[in-house]
Formats: C-alpha cells, sequence, structure tokens
C-alpha cells in the first residue's frame, strides 16, 4: 500500500487522512450527522453520484427546508422594511430534531399566514387611503384650475356676481351673458392649454375650433341633449345649460406619463381636449410596493359621447386613475369635507393595522436568526444524508467519508452522542453507529490545520496549487521566506514602520474589525493578510537598518569608518578651482577604522558619484546568494519528499545528481562571493598565495564564470615577472592555485549530471517493467541487469550505485502488497467484516507478478496502466530541461531582489530630492508654508507611491520567487483540499451569499 | 480596424454575454429536466443550473405561469443591465432587437382587443423586452391609420408602419397583414443597419437576418394557400434583403402549392436540405422546427465562434428566447401529465 505510514509530526505535512465507512442506524443517522457538522472534520463522499438532486431519498425534507427558508426570508424582508431591529447574539443553537421541524415550519406557517393576512388589510387600506388622498388632491387642484380658468375669464364677468369676494368665489364660470359663454370659454381654455387660436366670438349653440388636429368636425351638440356628460358649469342659477356640452374628467397619473399621455390624447382626439394637469406635492406610496411616486392631478375637457370612450380607454391604457368630481363648487366642498373625514378615519384604522403588524414583526425578530441557523443547519444534514447508500436489509445507512487519522477518536465520541442523544432514547436504537477505517488507493484530500497566523501563509501556498497529499508543505518555511524576500525588495526603515503599525492596528483591533463584517474586498484583502503585513513591515525595518536607508537618509550611529583624509589647505585649492569638484577619498588613506559594524557605511549616503555602483554590487551579489540558498533548501526538501514517499530512484536519479549540478556552478559561485568579499580590500598584501597589488585587479566573478565554462586558459596571478606590476585585465586572472582544475572538474560533472537526470529514471522504470513482464526469470534478470548497470556506471561517472538489487526488491515486494486481499481494515472494531469494501480495489487485476497480467505500473486510481515510455521520456526531458535552465534563469530571476531595491531606494530618494527638500531652500515664513504643505506631498507620495504601490510590486515579486524559483524544486501540488462538513462553514457561506 | 477598439466600448458586455452564453442549459441538463416527475422537481434541479435561485421566493406550489414569468423576468433583467451599459453603436442595435418584441405586443394587442378581451389580459401577456409607454392605448384605434396617427407615430416603429396605413377597419386579415408588413419593414431596417455597421458585426447578423427574412417569405408563402390574400398582396410581404431575393421570392410569388415552394427552393443548398429532412410525419420534423434548429442552434451558436461584433447580443436573446420556450414546453408536459411528446424540445448546445 501506497500510503506512507510514518506520520511526521503536524506542522511539516498536511494531516493523515483515511477513508472511513460510517454505519448508521437509520434513526440515528440524523443526530450522528449533527454532531459531525458540529465537529467539522469529516468529508462526506457522494455515493450516489449518478442520482439527479430530486431523486435522492431526503429530498422532500430538503424541500421543507426550502420552504421554510424562503418563509424565513419574507419574514426578515418584512422586518427590515419596517426597519425593526433583528437580535442576532451569534448563539449557535444545536441542530433541532426531526420532530422539532414540524413545530417549526407550524410557527412559520403561522407567522406567514398572519403576516400575509395583515399585509392584505393593510394593503387594502392603503389602497383606500391614497385613493382617498388622490381624490383630496384632485377636489383641491380643480378647485384651482377653475379658478384660474375664471379669472382668465372677462374681467367684468366677477361683476355679476356680487357676493363673491376675491378669495372665495363660488362659481367656477361666471358669466354674464349665457349666449356669449361656450365659444368664449372653449377659447379660453385650448388657448391656455394649447396654442392661442383667434377666434372671434360668435355667439349661439356652435362653435368650431382651430386647434391642431382636424377642427372642422367639432360641433357642440344641442345642449340639452347631452345629459350624460358631467357638468363644467359653475354655478347652478347661472349656467347649468350653458356647458352642458362639456365634459370633464379628472384623475390622477404618473407625473413621468404626463408627456406621452399629453401626446397622445393630442392625438387621438385631434386637439379637440383640453388638458389641464398639476403636480402633487406630497409623495404618495405604491400600494403594492410601498415605494414612493411622484403623481399628477390632471383635468381633461372634451365633448361628445365618442370622444369621452376615446379619452376614457386613453386613461386606461395609461394607468390612471379617474375619479368623480362634482360640478359645483358647494358640492365639491361637501365632498372634500366627506373625504377628510374618511381619511381620518383610515388613518386610525390604518394606525392599528399598523401597530399590529409592528408587534408581530417585532416578536419574530428576536428568533428570526435563530429561526434561520437552525433550517439552515437541517438543510445541510439532510443534504449529507442524500450523499449516503441506503442499506434497506440492514435498515442502516452507509456513509463514506474522509477523516484525519488523528481525529478518529473524536469522530468516534460524536457518533456516540448522536447514537444515544437524549431525544432519542424512544427511538429504541440500541445498536452503536460504527465507523470502519478502510484502505483505498484513492489519494485522499490534504488537509493543512491553520490557525488565523498561519492561515494567511497557507493562502499564499494554496493559492498556487494545493499540496500533493503528505508532501512538504512550504508554508512553514513561506511563513519567514516570504515576509523576508518582500523586505529586500522594500527595505527602508520608515516606509517598514509605515507598514508595521498599519497591520499592528489591524491585529490589536481584530475582534471589532471582525464583528463589523466589512465586506469590502479590497479591505479584507489587507484584513486577511494582517499577520502578514505585519511581519513583512517588521522585516522590512531590518532591512532598511541593514541598507542604512530611512526615507532615502541614512542614519550614523556608529560613526562611520570613513574619515576626510584630505587637509585643509588640499580642500581649499580645489573648491577655489571650482566649487562642485568632487572630493575623492582614497581607501587607503580615509578608511580610518575597521569597518561600519552593521549594515551599511553611512558615508555612501553622500557618495553621489559611486554610491550606486557600491550598492548595486552589494546588493545583487546578496540577491544571488540568498536565491541560490532557498533553490538549494527547495532541493533539500525534494530530498525529504522523496525520502517521505520511499522513493529512492528519485533520490538517486533525480536529487543526487539536482544538487550536484546546482553546488558545481551555483553554490561554487556564491562560495566565491563570499571569499572575494573578505579577501580582497583595498590594500595590497597575499591572497590565496598570489600577490594582489590593489583593488583593480580583484577577480570579477562574471567573467570567471564565464570563462569556467569556455575552459579558457588563464594566467595565474595578478602581477607580472617583477612581482610588482599588475598585468593587464589582472581581474580576469586565476586567482587561487589550481583553480582551472577545480574549475573543470565542476563543469564537468555538472555536464555528466544532465544526461543522469534525463536517462536514468526512466531506463530504470523501463527495467522494471521488464522484470514484470519475465515474470519468473527475475533471478537471472536481475544478474543480468547488474552487469548491464556496473556497464553503465562506467560510462556515466554518477551511476556508481548498485540499485537494481533493490529496485527488483521493491518491486518483489509490492507484488506482494498487491495480491494481498485489500480488506483487512484495521479500524478496530469488531464488526470490521461487516461490508467488503470491494469496488474501490478491483481492476487492479492479479496479473503482475504472474507475467500474464497487462504489464504495468502504479496508476492514478491503484490499477494497473501501461507504462507509456515515450510519456516517461517526454515527461523527464521536460522535467531536466526545466531544471538546468532554471537553474540559470531562476538564478538570474533572484536578481529582482536587487532590482527591486534599486528601484524603491530611487524612488524614495527622487521623493526627497524632487519634493521635500525643496521646502527646505525656502528662508522665513515662506520656508515654514512651504514646508507645512510639502510634507504632506511627500507624506501622501510616500504612502501612495512607496509604501502601498511599491509594496504590491515587491510583494507579487516575492510570490514569484516563492512559487516558480522555491516551489518549483520541491513541490508537486497535484491535491486537493479536505473540505469537512462543518455547519460553522456552511453557515459562514449563507450569511455571506446574504450579504452579497 | 474597428476591431481594434471593439472592447474599449463593448469589451465588458461581450465578456458579459458570454458569460450568459456559458449558463445556456446544455443537453445534459435537458436529459435531467425531462425526468423530473413534478414541477418541483424540475424546480429543484433548475436551481442547480445558472438560473439559481430564481423561483426560490415563490410561496405555495409553482405553476407554469410563474415559471414563464420568472424566466421572463430574468432575461429582461439581463437584457436591460446590457442595455443599460451599453454605448452606441450597440445601443442602437440593442433597441432594434427589441422593435421585433414591439411588433408582437401590437399585434397581440391589436387581435385581443378584436376578440373583446380587456386590456389589462392583454397587457400581461406582452413581452416584456417590448413594451413601451404608449402601448396600453393602442385599443383606441379602429383603423390603421388612427393607430398610426394617434399611438405608433411616435415610436420606433413608425416608420415601418408607413406602407400599412390605410382607413379600413381592423380586421384579422388585416392585423395579419400589418404584422407581416411590420416585419418585412423591420427586417429590412435592421439588415440595412448590421450592413451599415460593417465588419464581422455584418457578416454575422447579416447571415441570421437574411435566413430570418427567407423563412418568412417561405411560411407566409405556404400558410397563404387556401386563404383570400392574393398573390400581389403576398408579393409585397416578402422581406426583399434574403438570399432568395430576387429570384427566389419571384419564384414564391407564382407558387400555387407546398411542391412549388419545395420546388424553388430546390436551387438554394441551404434551404433543400431542411425541406428535405422535413414532414408531418410521426418522427419527422415539421418545417417550422428545421427553421427554428437551423436558425437558433446553427446560427445564433456559430455567432459565438466570431469575436469583435455586436451579432452576440442577439444571438443570446434569440437563444435565451429558445431555452425559455423549451422549459415552458417540459414544464407543461409535466403538469400536464403528457410525457410522450415531452422530448420535443429543441437542445441549444
Amino acid at each position: 500500500d501506497g500510503t506512507p505510514s510514518d506520520a511526521t509530526p503536524g506542522i511539516f505535512r498536511s494531516e493523515e487522512v483515511c477513508l472511513a465507512q460510517l454505519f448508521l442506524q437509520s434513526e440515528a443517522a440524523y443526530t450522528c450527522v449533527a454532531e459531525l457538522g458540529e465537529l467539522g472534520l469529516v468529508q462526506f463522499r457522494d455515493l450516489n453520484p449518478d442520482t439527479s438532486s430530486f431523486q435522492r431519498k431526503f429530498v422532500s425534507e430538503v424541500r421543507r427546508c426550502d420552504e421554510m427558508e424562503r418563509k424565513l426570508r419574507f419574514l426578515e424582508r418584512e422586518i427590515k422594511k419596517d426597519q425593526i431591529h433583528m437580535l442576532d447574539t451569534g448563539e449557535n443553537p444545536d441542530a433541532p430534531q426531526p420532530r422539532e421541524m414540524i413545530d417549526l415550519e407550524a410557527t412559520f406557517e403561522k407567522l406567514e399566514n398572519e403576516l400575509r393576512e395583515v399585509n392584505q388589510n393593510e394593503e387594502t387600506l392603503k389602497k383606500n387611503f391614497s385613493e382617498l388622498t388622490e381624490l383630496k388632491h384632485i377636489l383641491r387642484k380643480t378647485q384651482t384650475f377653475f379658478e384660474e380658468i375664471h379669472r382668465r375669464e372677462i374681467p367684468g364677468a366677477v361683476r355679476a356676481s356680487p357676493s363673491t369676494s376675491a378669495t372665495d368665489r363660488e362659481p367656477l364660470i361666471h358669466v354674464d351673458d349665457e349666449a356669449h359663454a361656450p365659444g368664449e370659454l372653449f377659447r379660453q381654455i385650448f388657448g391656455y392649454g394649447r396654442r392661442t387660436t383667434d377666434i372671434p366670438n360668435q355667439t349661439g349653440g356652435g362653435d368650431s375650433m382651430q386647434g391642431g388636429g382636424g377642427p372642422d368636425d367639432v360641433i357642440i351638440a344641442d345642449p340639452v341633449g347631452d345629459s350624460e356628460t358631467l357638468e363644467l358649469t359653475g354655478h347652478g342659477a347661472h349656467g347649468a345649460s350653458m356647458f352642458a356640452n362639456f365634459g370633464f374628467v379628472a384623475g390622477v397619473i404618473q407625473r413621468e406619463r404626463i408627456p406621452a399621455f399629453e401626446r397622445l390624447l393630442w392625438r387621438a382626439c385631434r386637439g379637440n381636449v383640453f388638458l389641464r394637469h398639476s403636480e402633487i406635492d406630497e409623495i404618495l406610496n405604491d400600494t403594492a410596493t410601498g415605494e414612493p411616486i411622484n403623481k399628477s392631478v390632471f383635468i381633461i375637457f372634451f365633448q361628445g359621447d365618442q370622444l369621452k370612450t376615446k379619452v376614457k380607454k386613453i386613461c386606461e391604457g395609461f394607468r390612471a386613475t379617474l375619479y368623480p368630481c362634482p360640478d359645483t363648487k358647494s358640492e365639491r366642498r361637501e365632498m372634500s369635507i366627506g373625504v377628510m373625514t374618511r381619511i381620518e378615519d383610515l388613518k386610525t384604522v390604518l394606525g392599528q393595522t399598523q401597530d399590529h403588524r409592528h408587534r408581530v414583526l417585532v416578536a419574530a425578530a428576536k428568533n428570526v436568526r435563530m429561526w434561520l441557523t437552525k433550517v439552515r443547519k437541517i438543510k445541510s444534514i439532510y443534504h449529507t444524508l442524500n450523499l449516503f447508500n441506503i442499506d434497506v436489509t440492514q435498515k442502516c445507512l452507509i456513509a463514506e467519508c474522509w477523516c484525519p487519522v488523528e481525529a478518529l477518536d473524536r469522530i468516534r465520541m460524536a457518533l456516540k452522542r448522536g447514537t444515544h442523544h437524549p431525544m432519542q432514547e424512544e427511538s429504541g436504537s440500541t445498536v452503536p453507529s460504527i465507523l470502519n477505517r478502510m484502505d483505498t488507493s484513492e489519494s485522499p484530500p490534504t488537509y493543512n490545520k491553520t490557525n488565523k497566523y498561519t492561515a494567511g501563509f497557507q493562502n499564499i501556498v494554496d493559492a498556487y496549487g494545493i499540496a500533493t497529499y503528505r508532501e512538504i508543505n512550504p508554508a512553514i518555511y513561506t511563513m519567514i521566506s516570504f515576509p523576508f524576500l518582500f523586505a529586500v525588495m522594500f527595505g527602508d526603515m520608515g516606509h517598514g514602520t509605515i507598514m508595521l503599525l498599519a497591520a499592528l492596528f489591524l491585529i490589536l483591533k481584530e475582534k471589532q474589525l471582525e464583528a463589523a463584517r466589512i465586506r469590502d474586498e479590497i479591505f479584507q484583502m489587507f484584513f486577511s493578510g494582517r499577520y502578514l503585513i505585519f511581519l513583512m513591515g517588521a522585516f522590512s525595518i531590518y532591512t532598511g537598518f541593514l541598507y542604512n536607508d530611512i526615507f532615502s537618509k541614512s542614519m550614523n550611529i556608529f560613526g562611520s569608518a570613513w574619515a576626510n583624509s584630505l587637509t585643509e589647505k588640499e580642500m581649499k585649492d580645489l573648491t577655489d578651482l571650482n566649487p562642485e569638484t568632487p572630493v575623492m577619498l582614497i581607501p587607503e588613506k580615509a578608511y580610518v577604522t575597521s569597518p561600519y559594524p552593521i549594515g551599511v557605511d553611512p558615508v555612501w549616503n553622500l557618495a553621489e558619484a559611486n554610491k550606486l555602483s557600491f550598492l548595486n554590487s552589494m546588493k545583487m551579489k546578496s540577491s544571488v546568494i540568498l536565491g541560490i540558498g532557498q533553490m538549494t533548501f527547495g532541493l533539500i526538501l525534494s530530498y525529504h519528499n522523496h525520502k517521505f514517499f520511499h522513493s529512492d530512484l528519485d533520490i538517486k536519479f533525480m536529487f543526487i545528481p539536482q544538487m550536484l549540478f546546482m553546488s558545481c556552478i551555483f553554490i561554487y559561485l556564491c562560495l566565491q562571493i563570499i571569499a572575494k568579499w573578505l579577501a580582497y580590500s583595498a590594500t595590497a598584501g597575499t591572497v590565496f598565495g598570489y600577490f594582489y597589488p590593489g583593488s583593480n585587479c580583484a577577480p570579477s566573478l562574471l567573467i570567471g564564470l564565464i570563462n569556467m565554462f569556455m575552459m579558457k586558459s588563464r594566467d595565474a596571478g595578478f602581477v607580472g615577472e617583477d612581482g610588482k606590476t599588475p598585468l593587464w585585465g589582472c581581474s580576469n586572472n586565476l586567482w587561487y592555485p589550481g583553480q582551472s582544475f577545480f574549475e573543470t572538474v565542476f563543469v564537468l560533472i555538472a555536464l555528466a549530471c544532465v544526461p543522469v537526470m534525463l536517462f536514468a529514471k526512466p531506463y530504470y522504470m523501463w527495467k522494471e517493467e521488464q522484470a514484470r513482464r519475465a515474470g519468473n526469470g527475475h533471478h537471472q534478470l536481475a544478474t543480468a541487469e547488474m552487469v548491464l548497470v556496473i556497464i553503465a556506471v562506467i560510462q556515466v561517472p554518477i551511476m556508481l550505485f548498485v540499485k537494481p538489487l533493490l529496485v527488483w526488491r521493491r518491486d518483489k515486494a509490492e507484488a506482494a502488497a498487491r495480491e494481498s486481499v485489500r480488506a483487512d481494515m484495521n479500524g478496530g472494531d469488531s464488526e470490521a467484516e461487516v461490508v467488503q469494501h470491494e469496488p474501490k480495489t478491483n481492476g487492479g487485476g492479479g496479473g503482475h507478478g504472474h507475467g500474464d497480467g497487462p504489464v504495468s505500473c502504479k496508476g492514478e486510481r491503484g490499477g494497473y496502466v501501461q507504462l507509456d515510455m515515450a510519456d516517461v521520456m517526454v515527461y523527464q526531458a521536460i522535467h531536466t530541461i526545466e531544471f538546468v535552465l532554471g537553474c540559470i534563469s531562476h538564478t538570474a530571476s533572484y536578481l529582482r531582489l536587487w532590482a527591486l531595491s534599486l528601484a524603491h531606494a530611487q524612488l524614495s530618494d527622487v521623493l526627497w530630492t524632487m519634493v521635500f527638500r525643496n521646502a527646505f531652500a525656502q528662508d522665513g515664513y515662506i520656508g515654514a508654508i512651504a514646508t507645512y504643505l510639502l510634507w504632506f506631498a511627500f507624506f501622501f507620495l510616500s504612502i501612495f507611491i512607496l509604501v502601498l504601490m511599491e509594496g504590491l510590486s515587491a510583494f507579487l515579486h516575492a510570490l514569484r520567487l516563492h512559487w516558480v524559483e522555491f516551489q518549483s524544486k520541491f513541490y508537486g501540488g497535484h491535491g486537493y483540499a479536505f473540505a469537512p462538513f462543518s455547519f460553522e462553514k456552511i453557515l459562514e457561506a449563507e450569511r455571506e451569499a446574504e450579504e452579497a | 480596424m474597428s476591431e481594434f477598439f471593439f472592447n474599449i466600448d463593448h469589451g465588458y458586455l461581450e465578456a458579459l454575454v458570454r458569460g450568459f452564453k456559458g449558463g445556456i442549459l446544455t443537453q445534459a441538463d435537458y436529459a435531467n429536466l425531462v425526468q423530473c416527475e413534478t414541477l418541483e422537481d424540475l424546480k429543484l434541479h433548475i436551481q442547480s443550473t445558472d438560473y439559481g435561485n430564481f423561483l426560490a421566493n415563490e410561496p405555495g406550489a409553482i405553476t407554469v405561469g410563474v415559471i414563464d414569468e420568472r424566466l421572463k423576468e430574468k432575461l429582461v433583467t439581463e437584457f436591460v443591465h446590457i442595455r443599460n451599459n451599453a454605448l452606441e453603436p450597440l445601443a442602437t442595435f440593442l433597441d432594434y432587437i427589441t422593435y421585433s418584441y414591439m411588433i408582437d405586443n401590437i399585434i397581440l394587442l391589436i387581435t385581443g382587443t378584436l376578440h373583446q378581451r380587456p386590456i389589462s389580459e392583454l397587457i400581461s401577456k406582452c413581452h416584456p423586452l417590448g413594451s413601451f409607454e404608449q402601448m396600453e392605448a393602442i385599443h383606441i384605434a379602429s383603423t390603421p391609420a388612427e393607430l398610426y396617427n394617434a399611438v405608433l407615430v411616435d415610436t420606433p416603429l413608425a416608420n415601418y408602419f408607413v406602407d400599412c396605413i390605410n382607413e379600413q377597419d381592423l380586421d384579422e386579415m388585416n392585423v395579419e397583414l400589418i404584422r407581416n408588413t411590420l416585419y418585412k419593414a423591420y427586417l429590412e431596417d435592421f439588415y440595412g443597419f448590421c450592413k451599415q455597421l460593417g465588419g464581422t458585426t455584418a457578416e454575422v447578423m447579416c447571415e441570421i437576418l437574411s435566413f430570418e427574412a427567407d423563412r418568412r417569405s417561405i411560411i407566409i408563402t405556404i400558410n397563404s394557400f387556401d386563404t383570400e390574400l392574393s398573390k400581389d398582396d403576398r408579393e409585397k410581404l416578402y422581406p426583399r434583403c434574403g438570399k432568395l431575393y430576387p429570384e427566389g421570392l419571384a419564384g414564391l410569388a407564382r407558387a400555387d402549392d407546398y411542391d412549388q415552394v419545395k420546388q424553388v427552393c430546390e436551387y438554394y443548398s441551404d434551404y433543400k436540405a431542411l425541406f428535405d429532412g422535413s414532414g408531418n410525419a410521426a418522427g419527422e420534423k415539421t418545417l417550422e422546427d428545421k427553421f427554428f434548429e437551423h436558425e437558433q442552434v446553427k446560427l445564433n451558436v456559430q455567432a459565438y465562434l466570431h469575436q469583435f461584433h455586436f451579432g452576440v447580443f442577439y444571438a443570446f436573446i434569440k437563444l435565451k428566447e429558445q431555452e425559455m420556450r423549451n422549459i415552458i414546453w417540459i414544464a407543461e408536459c409535466i403538469s400536464q401529465r403528457h410525457r410522450t411528446k415531452i422530448d420535443n424540445y429543441i437542445p441549444i448546445l
């Protein structure tokens, strides 16, 4: 069995996970699953993948839950509509018993019905209310319409009714001459509403209009004959018969529909109607939805029956509500009073209804969140039960699940609790629930335990790919290396401090911030990475200290190791000539004491001419060292992976040649760098047995590396025959005894490693196949192999290992393992034999080891698949090429550490000199104000460009270095995450969906 | 050239619509849907597709009507979102799509009014994509001229209507004529618009629209046999932007029976295949279905093979519409316990 048994302690690898089978008594299944949901450590597998969702056993329960959820959502909406605070204590009620579900259903049903009834009542009342309100407005507005018309009427008209005062004009339209009125009125009306038409007043009952449409067909009919039309006339005493022809309708329409309404009226009635409208200032509410809508009162005057039907149809089409409007003022007033009282009455009733509704909702609001949690729990339990197999004969449910081995005891306890649940007694279920460990060839899910501190780092790793089951989890190393590599690129004490403080704030306030449930994506990103940011800040302060860089300035804490070596006279001579002359500090004279104790000497910050070339060389070299260090570490991790998975083949033919390749070229380069740092200085002396005349002869490593590959012959030592004069190009010469020999050997070893990496593993796999195929001839073949391998060993210097015997042995052991019955369940329960889990293990076939089966190697799902030599070769070739070229390109890639660090330092320098320093150039008050203003510019640019933008870029580069350069050395990432059935997670997900 | 700048204006919407298209039900989904025993099952299954919880808040037992309404609502929400975010010329293009729904609505309302149905009942049957402000006032008109002068003159359809203005009373025949004249004018206008847009849009859309035009011509011809429609009138109804124009249409105008229509279409390889495989016998698909299949499945799905063009929007609406028809068909079959014909939907992907 391929599962490694030796369990290394937790943090370095994912948890050991095993497949288990659960036998749950059907009565106890529900409670058991509930307990497991609270525990949250079990991932169930779908045992009926072919059954569609509505054909499963507990589908009706799921539907009932859906229904309950719907009711609760309805309740919640209503509660929110009334702006009642919902009590959310965050308490976690246990999943209710199935029996309780019925109670809940009844409660919700009752609540919903009650609420619906109240709502319906309220809606009717509101409808009445709004109708009355609209009527009230109509009465009020029409009054003004009529009055306006009246006022526009011949001023003399007023005279005719002596009783009317200016404020209270009784008659709507008051004319003194009967015969004169209709035409005039019509003209007035239309002239007002549309366009002025100059029609001479005509006496008599007929008049023709010259509106926009077809004016000629409007004949004012005989007044007496038209009794249906609402009479427009005002005072009965005066003009009962005068305006009998002009009907009008009044109503209310949505304000935005007015223009189209008006246009259509005009067109459809050919301009023979007159529309007046006026906005209702009060905002009315839509009766159905409760949304505020703006409405307008309109009044349409028309004439004749046909037009009336047409107008009414149009009104209907535009959803305008028509209201009866009395003709006379007194009637209107009467009606108005009636309406007002009815409105008052309605208000009282409405208030009572709303009170009732409010009481119901307030009562519900206390529980609604808790109910929702309960229902969601029930639903998730039934969803889970739907995944189970039902054993009809044994009246039990069979589940399969992945669970961490380490938690098995807790799971058993949970099952026990579930079976002997206090509520379960009468069910008489005395048969315990059973958990069986099963063997499987399927790869278990990867379960990395995390806490709030490690979760962020684990996410970084998981974003690249979930670790293969039980391979080394890089998250633990990432925790330090990530912030460190970030800081190498971001080294600045000032910016580091800002970052640290921001993260510290998030960490200290984490409880409050979590409770506030801020859903902003960007905030969430920073918040979930707070510990990472904290470390990044802390490390940045550290690297900033090493770079001696704080907002592009340096601190001279320990006293510089450089001093001015020029005398005053020399200085004077120099500055007299040209005040801008650069002064050169000659190391032999100016370098006074031992080096600056830690970090970069602050004097370099003043060296405008060669500051960069000094820092670049230093940072580049340290980048290479850091990078090669990390890659070598990755290789060592790959060794531990191979060892853990007992893959000797990989250790011998992958790890060792890779390590040799790495050492011979890259680790050698690192050693050279360190040797150069330690041994070569400004002063002349003998170094490694050669006389070293001065810094211009310090060995050039880059050229040296190229020459190493070219195997170019060079002179040894730096000086000529006389032992004094430096040779031309002395920095390219050999600089320690035996260098050319060692380098040749290194290059040869490295080159030799390539074919080993490329061919050795496929060759052995092929050999293994041959051995299998040969069947009985194991021994002879093995000896033959030995001979072959010995020849191979002679030919390729690296293949020194007497492997075939071991390979053959392993092969035999594997064959034996395959043949043994797989059902040896090691669960420890006596019921272990109850179910043999066969389906997973057959298909393996018994052929292997007998020479008659399909030639195969270990396949994905434990079966055997034919070894495809071409595939293996291609894979190996890709892998080798990737590694060999990768070593070079990855080393170069680590130079981004230097490049970003340089960019950061330069940007911060620019910000200081171009922005803030300008303030210091000013004197007096202007200087003070400039300092004050420019400080803000400097500060905000620092935050946004240097901390946020540069920080983001350094973050991404650090991410890349980990994903590509580091993890490619050992990380498989073919696993899948452990997704346990957990109420906590389900509820959280539901809640997030709700908030989104 | 327009491809270079396409994404600046329309990239978001194209991505969005392609995403929506990804949610179109597959053959496997349909296979599951037809297995449903009740509408509740259907609801449960549809929850696992892109439709998600669109039925979750329905109280009580769901009906086919409710499903239809929600489906339309969802489509309209999506369309309105796209329309609201669209820039010219896509905005106009999207408006063109709605015109066909407007025509359908107008015809529905007129026919309904002719049959003395209350307007409120009719309004609820109108497709929400084609609703416009003056729509509900349509029943005031009794002649096409009135219809034009009072209602349609402000709508974008006014131009299409010019050909139908007369003083005859509205009757069934008249309404059919109006419908087809409107469609003809609409298709020709839309075709011209797409042509003028040029590029891939023209390439894709003209293909779809010319097929649509020819389909209409053929169907009009077939349906006109044994009616009072004269051949001259019939010819006036053919949209002149298809592949049949001009020779094919002339042939159709002379046709007297189905076989003659078939004969005319023999000359066009696309249509020949459709005629060959169709029939009214059991197991055979009707010509109408064949046309739908060709238009929906082939042309509209093919529209997604090109990039940087507006055809995807048109295709999305049409595909979605077909999908809605399928779902409703299946739902109807389930609710009426009429399972024998449940497989007669037209799968899209």
